[in-house]
């Protein structure tokens, strides 16, 4: 195991994920829904992975959070989001703008593309401070400069004044993290933070990102594609498929004794792929495109496990199958045997 | 052992000696270089802009003097005596082989005399002193004009989201985009000029506003070329910037919508435009010869086809020479706008 300190008995949850079905409604009459039915929980203090194959629905999740959907012109059509009393599938862009930046940080996806291009660190840092607040220049510019420093920037006063395009990749990622801690949120969202930054910066990245975790006692959103970085980082994780969570548990649950047969291709996909001399495999098929799901379980055309109760009626719901241990695979309690 | 959690078998290791990482991390928490300060960059631009300046005389003396026919025989037609003509071309100095022409133009230059007419005598500073501003304005009104119709042409286009009207707008700048220009020119000056009356079909009067009268029109007929290229080009550049995730952030902190609209939408999108509209407008100035000519503008363009056509050597070189400088100092301007605007274009 990572580590990270794995707390086992499960603590406050923040963040109540029931149901969430997000889509885009393209005419009158027809919708196409990304996301479907997603399931679970953040809980504070906690670094929770996001997995899954690209389009599985984790940057839609990434955005119900942070109430950016409308401008993706995507839309929420059910479920709640529950968080401090507040139902943020339902509040208004009013109510938005005091939780957003505020209680919930973002990082954004690409380190190149994630800060603003024409405007310097310093000015984009105050921005953040400022967020729909009123702070002095002073006061924002001296709170720019210790979130700099708290990212372990050297030298805050020379990238103060800098642009992004002067900083490395690393840097700016660093800028970000620093920009999406700003308020003291609650829950830092972090999207793929490591897109296109080597290993080593990736590591370092994600120190940092366990750093704040623990002294500031945030929850952190992991989204990845990556099964070994979600390993080292990671307190729970969630499974996506096809628009789906099949899997909620703590990774170490999930790593000893995976409940759904996706995870278990996953893993052994990746444990292939660290083995020298072995031919790279993947996960048989590829995964089910948005709008073309096939009726019952997401995973059934690909599934190795798969027998004909799993292709009827609608995608499987999550259920606790063991304590702290969700999986959306009906035959989750036949698997233990299957697979070792 | 199927699910190996285990580190061996992850590809980033978080336990690696904390010296390693320090070591590393020098490379993502140090401040990067400094640039070039602004200054210099544009010393260096003006430096290179000189060089491309004494290329277009050198250029523009041969070619004028490979055009047959000389100013002589322009002036005087085939029957004057061989004595005439001798004498003549004594009294313009053309007596002379060409490259020593060439160095007395050099050195007269760098006096800042750029010769005078061989028809009226009249110096081609002076010329250039009346002629000059009308170009200029020409210039400056068909800038503003273009960029007052274009910048909200395209932020209308891009923003509200009508989904037919991105449609219409390609299709209308695919016209206007094919529509000779001295075609637009007698059609609008037919229009507005004959038909309506509300602009002077020839005729000019130095010095702003009163010039906006002569020029309005003229400045037209280059938006009906300058516009769809332009505002197609920044429609699509604010498109990709809506695209890019630093407008999340914007959205995310809440940043007000003027601000908003300037920093995370406007300023990022607009550095291909003003580039390429500097360029286009160094492309422009040859199109003012026409555009002059057409409506009797008494500028440096027009001066051009006069002096060409009489093979006045001194005008047709210094005014070349002109053309030359406003293209080289307009798509430098344009790129220390560009620069200025966004800091990601590097001014080399
Ligand atoms: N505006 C849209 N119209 C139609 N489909 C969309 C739209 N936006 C997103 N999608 C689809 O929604 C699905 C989920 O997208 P999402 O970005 O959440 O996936 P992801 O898990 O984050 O993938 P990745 O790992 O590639 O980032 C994708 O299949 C995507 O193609
Ligand atoms: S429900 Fe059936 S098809 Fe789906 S994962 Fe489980 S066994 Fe495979
Ligand atoms: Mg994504």
């Amino acid at each position: 195991m990572s580590t990270a300190t794995v707390t086992e008995s499960p603590s406050e949850v923040l963040v109540e994920i029931r149901d969430l079905v997000i889509g885009i409604q393209r005419t009158r009459a027809d919708r196409l829904i990304l996301v479907d039915s997603a399931d679970f929980d953040i809980r504070r203090g906690e670094i929770l992975g996001l997995v899954g194959e690209s389009g599985s629905g984790k940057t839609m999740v990434c955005r119900s959070l942070i109430g950016t959907l409308k401008r993706r012109s995507a839309t929420i059509f059910g479920g709640t989001i529950m968080f401090d009393g507040m139902d943020l599938a339902k509040i208004d862009e009013r109510r938005w703008r005091s939780v957003r930046g505020n209680r919930i940080g973002y990082v954004p996806q690409s380190a190149l593309t994630g800060p603003n291009p024409v405007m310097t660190i310093g000015g984009q840092l105050v921005e953040a401070v400022r967020c729909n607040r009123n702070r002095t220049e002073r006061d924002a510019r001296k709170r720019a400069m210790e979130l700099l420093d708290l990212v372990h920037i050297r030298r805050p006063e020379v990238v103060y004044d800098q642009y992004p395009f002067q900083l490395s990749g690393g840097m700016r990622q660093r800028v970000m993290i620093a920009a999406a801690l700003a308020q003291d949120p609650d829950i830092i969202l972090a999207d793929e933070p490591t897109t296109g930054l080597d290993v080593t910066v990736q590591a370092e990245i994600m120190k940092l990102l366990r750093e704040i975790r623990t002294e500031f006692n945030m929850s952190v959103v992991l989204v990845s594609h990556d099964l070994a970085l979600i390993d080292d980082v990671c307190d729970r994780l969630v499974v996506m498929h096809g628009g789906t969570c099949v899997e909620v548990g703590s990774v170490k649950e999930v790593a000893q004794n995976p409940k759904h047969p996706y995870t278990i291709a996953l893993n052994r996909a990746r444990i292939e792929l660290a083995t020298p001399g072995t031919q790279l495999i993947t996960i048989r098929g590829n995964p089910p495109g948005v709008g073309e799901w096939p009726s019952g379980c997401r995973f059934s055309e690909r599934c190795e496990f798969v027998q004909d109760d799993c292709r009827v009626g609608a995608s499987p719901p999550l259920l606790e199958v063991e304590s702290n241990h969700w999986s959306a695979c009906i035959h989750a309690g036949e698997l233990g045997a299957a697979s070792e | 052992m199927m699910f190996g959690f285990e580190k061996g078998t992850t590809q980033v290791s978080l336990s690696m000696p904390p010296a390693d990482v320090t070591d590393i991390a020098a490379d993502s928490t140090q401040a990067g270089p400094r640039p070039q300060p602004i200054w210099e960059r544009i010393l260096r631009r003006t430096g290179r802009a000189v060089i491309v300046a004494f290329w277009v005389m050198v250029v523009a003396f041969m070619l004028i003097r490979l055009a047959p026919g000389d100013p002589v025989s322009a002036a005087l037609g085939g029957e004057a005596s061989p004595e005439t003509v001798a004498a003549l071309r004594t009294q313009l100095g053309l007596d002379v082989d060409p490259i020593t022409q060439f160095w007395k133009y050099l050195w007269a230059f760098t006096q800042g005399d750029l010769g005078s007419s061989l028809l009226s005598g009249v110096p081609v500073t002076e010329m250039l002193k009346t002629n000059l501003p009308v170009t200029l304005w020409l210039i400056a009104i068909t800038v503003t004009m273009t960029m007052i119709v274009s910048i909200p042409l395209a932020v209308f286009i891009a923003l509200v989201r009508i989904p037919a009207l991105p449609y219409v707008f390609r299709t209308l700048t695919a016209i206007g985009l094919a529509l000779p220009s001295f075609l637009v020119a007698l059609l609008l000056l037919y229009q507005f000029g004959l038909i309506w009356g509300i602009a002077p079909i020839f005729g000019y009067e130095p010095g702003f506003p009163a010039n906006l009268h002569y020029l309005w029109l003229p400045a037209l007929v280059n938006c009906v070329v300058l516009v769809p290229v332009l505002s197609r080009v920044l429609y699509s550049s604010i498109l990709d910037t809506l695209d890019e995730e630093f407008v999340e952030t914007g959205v995310i902190r809440g940043v007000k919508s003027y601000r908003f609209f300037w920093f995370y939408v406007l300023r990022p999108s607009l550095a291909p435009t003003v580039v390429l509209l500097s360029y286009m407008m160094g492309v422009m100035v040859g199109s003012t010869v026409i555009l002059e000519s057409i409506f009797a503008l008494p500028g440096i363009g027009r001066e051009l086809v006069t002096a060409v056509s009489m093979r006045d050597y001194p005008v047709v070189q210094g005014i070349i020479l002109v053309f030359g400088v406003l293209v080289v100092f307009l798509s430098l301007l344009g790129d220390i706008v560009a620069s200025l605007l966004d800091p990601r274009v590097k001014l080399t």
